[in-house]
C-alpha cells in the first residue's frame, strides 16, 4: 500500500514534506516554536489535535506547512483547527491533513481551508488519483475557503468556479 | 410549511447520488464495514439486530399530506408495511434492505425529505413544539428557526465529525413542550422589552447514562445572532469535548467538566470573534423563511361551538376524546387534534401504511394539510375546526385511531428495546403493551388522570425513562431481564430527573408495580386536581417505597 499526497490539481509527485514510511520532517508545536525563537523558518509543524492553534500565531511568516493530524476518522478537531488558521489567524500557508484521511471527508476538508492530504487509504488514493470526489457543490452554509455566494439566502454558498 | 427551492432540491438529489455512490463501494467491497459506519449513520441506516435500519428526517415534527403519503408508501414498498415514530420526531423503518435505501432517499427526496443527519456524530434532525404556529400560548412561531438550523447545519464541513451526536430544540412557549432542557442545545424563543425577537439559550442537557438538566447560558440572543453563537459553541465543544470516552463526549459532560461559568465564558469570547459575520442573519432572510410557515387562512367556524356540546353530550366516547386529545388552538374556533399512537395494548409510535394514508388524507381534508410528530410519539392534526371533530373522529375511530389517552397512564414512550435495538438490555415493547392492557379502562384512566410513563431498554435512555414521571429502565442482572423503575423525573418548563426507586423488578412484577405506584397516589393525593407528579414533588418517594417494598425497603 503506498501513500501518495494529493491537492486539487493532482498527485504531488516528490512532495518534500511527504512522510514515505520515514521519519517525518514535520516537528511538533513546541519544536517549531523554540525554532522560530532561534531564527529558524521554513519549517513544517505538525500540529496534533489536542494542540491550540493559536499559539502559532507568532510565527506563522515562518512556516513552510502546517500538517493537521487526523488520528481517527471519528476525530474531527482539526477542521476547527484548519477554520481557526485562516479565519482567526490568516495563515496563507499551505495546510496539509495527515493521518486517517478517508474518501469522503476530503471534500470537508477543502472546505474548511486545507489544501492537500495524505492518506494511505488503498481505494481513498484511488479515487483521489483519478479525481473523483464525493463532494456535493452546493454548501448550506460559509466556511473558511471562500466560495460564491447565491441569490438564495444569506448562509447559503456554491463552489467557486 | 417550508418548501424546497432549487437550491434544496439539487443538494437533496446531490446527496442521493452520494449516498448511492457510498452504497455501491460498500456492496463490492471496496469499503469496508467499519469505514461505511460513519458515511451510512450520517444517513440515518443503522444496522440493528435483523436488519438495516433507516430514519428520516422530519425537521420539527411538521409533515404535508403528501410527505405522509409517500413515507406509507416506503412502509408498504420496502418494508413490512408500517414505520415507527419515535422521539426525536422521525420516523424509523426497521427492515429495509440496504441496497434499495437509495431508492428510498429517491423517493423521499421527490417530497422534499431526507435521511440527513438523522444519526452520526453531528447536528441532528432540530426538533421544536409540536403545537408550533398553532398553540395559543406561543410568542412565535419557532419552527422559521429551526428551519434555518437545518440549512446551516446540514453536512456542516466543521461540525460532522463532533465528539458526539448534537441535539438542538426550539420552543417559544412558557409552557415547553420541546424539552429543551434536555438537548444539547435548547432555545426558547421570546421577546424582549422592545418586542424584539431572541433566544434563552441552555447547554449541556441531556439522558443517556449520565443524565443532566441544561445549564441557561444567554438570557437573550438576539435573532441575527443565532448562527453566530451557535456556531461558537459548536467550535468550542468540538474542539475540547472529550474524545477518550463515548460516554462522557456530550457537551453536557463539558459543560459540567468545565464549569457553566467558564465555558459559558469561552463561547462567548470566540463568539465576539464571529457575531459581525458573514453568519449574522439579515433581518430579509429571516422573514422569507418566516413567510413559508404563515398560517393558513381559517374560515370563521362559529357553528362548531354549538355542535360541539350537543355531540358531547349524546356520546361521551366523543367527550373523553375531546377532553384528552383536543387542545384549544389560537382561533377560538378550531382546536389541535392528539392523533394517539398508541392503542390500548398496542406498539407505542407504530402506525401502517393504511393508516398513515388515511391521517394524510384527514389532513387535507380537515387540517389545511398539516400534520405533526411529537416527541411523545403520537400524530397531531394542528388545525381543525370545531365543527369538524365529530366526523374526523369517527373517521379515526374506522382506523383505529381515535384512543382518548393524551397524556394519560397509556399514553407511553417506549423505546425499540430488546425486539429491535442491538444495545438493549431487555424488551420495552411489551412491557409498555402490558402496563396498557391493565390500565386500559377509560374511566380508570382518567380517574388516574395526567401521568407519563416512559420506558426504555437500556441506559442509552431513547425511552426518556429518566424524564418519567415514572420511568422504567430495562437492565440486566445475571442474564436476566429486571426493570429499575424511577420517580419524578418530567420534561417540560420544571425539569427534573426522576430517582431510583428502589431494587428492580421481575418482567412479570413490573406491572403490579406501576399499580401499586398508582394506588399510592390515588390513596394519597389530595383531590384529583393533583397530578401525579404534584403529588410525588409534595410527598417524596417515601409512601411509594413503603408500599412497594414495605419493611424491606432498600435504597438502591
Ligand atoms: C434502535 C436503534 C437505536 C440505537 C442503536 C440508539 C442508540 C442510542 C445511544 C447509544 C444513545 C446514547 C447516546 C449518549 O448518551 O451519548 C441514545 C440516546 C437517545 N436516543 Fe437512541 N437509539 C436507537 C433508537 C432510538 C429511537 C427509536 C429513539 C426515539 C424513540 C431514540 C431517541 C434517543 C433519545 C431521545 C436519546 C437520549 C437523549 C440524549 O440524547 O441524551 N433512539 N440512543
Ligand atoms: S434505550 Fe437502549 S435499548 Fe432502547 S433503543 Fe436506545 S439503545 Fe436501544
Amino acid at each position: 500500500m503506498s501513500t501518495i499526497v494529493w491537492n486539487r490539481e493532482g498527485v504531488v509527485e516528490d512532495d518534500r514534506w511527504a512522510s514515505n514510511g520515514e521519519e517525518s520532517a514535520f516537528v511538533s508545536v513546541d519544536e517549531a516554536m523554540e525554532l522560530a525563537a532561534t531564527g529558524g523558518s521554513d519549517i513544517g509543524v505538525l500540529v496534533e489535535p489536542a494542540d491550540d492553534v493559536s499559539r502559532l500565531e507568532a510565527i506563522l511568516d515562518r512556516l513552510a506547512i502546517v500538517a493537521l493530524d487526523f488520528p481517527a476518522f471519528n476525530d474531527g478537531r482539526a477542521f476547527s483547527q484548519a477554520t481557526l488558521l485562516r479565519d482567526r489567524l490568516g495563515y496563507e500557508g499551505e495546510i496539509r491533513a495527515v493521518g486517517a484521511v478517508l474518501l469522503d471527508q476530503v471534500p470537508f476538508m477543502l472546505r474548511v481551508g486545507i489544501d492537500s492530504v495524505e492518506t494511505g487509504h488503498e481505494p481513498t488514493a484511488r479515487r483521489l488519483t483519478e479525481m473523483r470526489l464525493p463532494g456535493i457543490d452546493l454548501y448550506y452554509q460559509p466556511s473558511a475557503k471562500p466560495a460564491e455566494p447565491t441569490n438564495t439566502y444569506s448562509w447559503r454558498r456554491r463552489a467557486a468556479g | 410549511m417550508y418548501r424546497y427551492d432549487e437550491f434544496d432540491r439539487d443538494f437533496v438529489s446531490a446527496r442521493v447520488a452520494q449516498f448511492r455512490d457510498q452504497v455501491e463501494r460498500r456492496l463490492t467491497g471496496e469499503i469496508s464495514e467499519d469505514a461505511f459506519k460513519p458515511l451510512r449513520l450520517m444517513n440515518g441506516v443503522y444496522l440493528q439486530l435483523h436488519a438495516y435500519m433507516l430514519r428520516v428526517a422530519i425537521p420539527y415534527g411538521t409533515l404535508s399530506s403528501r410527505q405522509m403519503k409517500m413515507l406509507a408508501h416506503v412502509a408498504r414498498k420496502y418494508d413490512r408495511g408500517y414505520g415507527h415514530f419515535t422521539t426525536r420526531q422521525n420516523i424509523q423503518y426497521n427492515w429495509p434492505k440496504l441496497a434499495d435505501i437509495p431508492d428510498i432517499l429517491e423517493d423521499l427526496a421527490s417530497v422534499e425529505m431526507h435521511a440527513i443527519q438523522t444519526s452520526g456524530n453531528c447536528i441532528r434532525n432540530v426538533t421544536a413544539d409540536h403545537f408550533a404556529g398553532a398553540a395559543a400560548d406561543e410568542v412565535a412561531d419557532p419552527r422559521p428557526y429551526a428551519e434555518i438550523l437545518r440549512q446551516w447545519s446540514s453536512l456542516h464541513p466543521e461540525f460532522s465529525f463532533l465528539p458526539r451526536k448534537f441535539k438542538i430544540a426550539v420552543t417559544a412557549a412558557e409552557n415547553d413542550r420541546a424539552a429543551i432542557q434536555v438537548h444539547d442545545i435548547g432555545l426558547q424563543l421570546k421577546r424582549n422589552e422592545e418586542g424584539e425577537i431572541g433566544f434563552a439559550v441552555h447547554i449541556g442537557g441531556g439522558q443517556g447514562r449520565t443524565p443532566m438538566i441544561a445549564k441557561k447560558i444567554k438570557d437573550f440572543l438576539p435573532e441575527a445572532h443565532l448562527l453566530s453563537y451557535i456556531t461558537a459553541i459548536m467550535r468550542v465543544y468540538n474542539l475540547h469535548g472529550r474524545r477518550d470516552n463515548k460516554y462522557k463526549a456530550r457537551i453536557k459532560i463539558l459543560v459540567h467538566e468545565t464549569g457553566t461559568e467558564e465555558l459559558a465564558a469561552q463561547i462567548e469570547a470566540e463568539w465576539a470573534h464571529l457575531r459581525e459575520s458573514e453568519l449574522r442573519l439579515p433581518d430579509a432572510d429571516i422573514a422569507r423563511i418566516t413567510e413559508y410557515f404563515a398560517a393558513p387562512e381559517l374560515a370563521v367556524r362559529a357553528e362548531g361551538w354549538t355542535e360541539l356540546a350537543a355531540w358531547k353530550k349524546s356520546d361521551p366516547g366523543f367527550a373523553s376524546w375531546v377532553a384528552r386529545n383536543v387542545r384549544p388552538h389560537r382561533h377560538p374556533d378550531y382546536g389541535m387534534v392528539t392523533i394517539s399512537l398508541k392503542p390500548i395494548g398496542g406498539i407505542p409510535g407504530d402506525a401502517s401504511a393504511d393508516q398513515m394514508e388515511a391521517i394524510a388524507d384527514l389532513a387535507e381534508q380537515y387540517s389545511s394539510d398539516e400534520i405533526r410528530v411529537t416527541h411523545e410519539q403520537n400524530l397531531v392534526l394542528p388545525h381543525v375546526a370545531l365543527a369538524d371533530l365529530e366526523p374526523l373522529y369517527r373517521a379515526l375511530q374506522a382506523e383505529g385511531l381515535a384512543t382518548a389517552n393524551s397524556g394519560l397512564v397509556t399514553d407511553i414512550i417506549a423505546c425499540p428495546g430488546l425486539d429491535y435495538c442491538a444495545l438493549a438490555n431487555a424488551r420495552s415493547i411489551p412491557v409498555a403493551q402490558e402496563i396498557s392492557e391493565r390500565f386500559g379502562d377509560q374511566a380508570r384512566q382518567e380517574e388516574i388522570g395526567d401521568l407519563k410513563i416512559k420506558i426504555s431498554g437500556c441506559i442509552n435512555a431513547c425511552g426518556h425513562h429518566h424524564v418519567g414521571h415514572i420511568g422504567i429502565l430495562g437492565v440486566e442482572k445475571k442474564g436476566a431481564e429486571l426493570y429499575q423503575i424511577t420517580l419524578g423525573g418530567s420534561a417540560d418548563e420544571n425539569t427534573s430527573i426522576g430517582e431510583i426507586v428502589g431494587r428492580g423488578f421481575e418482567p412479570e412484577k413490573v406491572t403490579d408495580a406501576i399499580e401499586t405506584i398508582v394506588s399510592t397516589y390515588l390513596s394519597g393525593r389530595s383531590g384529583t386536581d393533583e397530578a401525579f407528579i404534584d403529588y410525588y414533588r409534595r410527598v417524596g418517594a417515601a409512601p411509594f417505597k413503603e408500599a412497594l417494598y414495605g419493611d424491606k425497603a432498600e435504597a438502591a
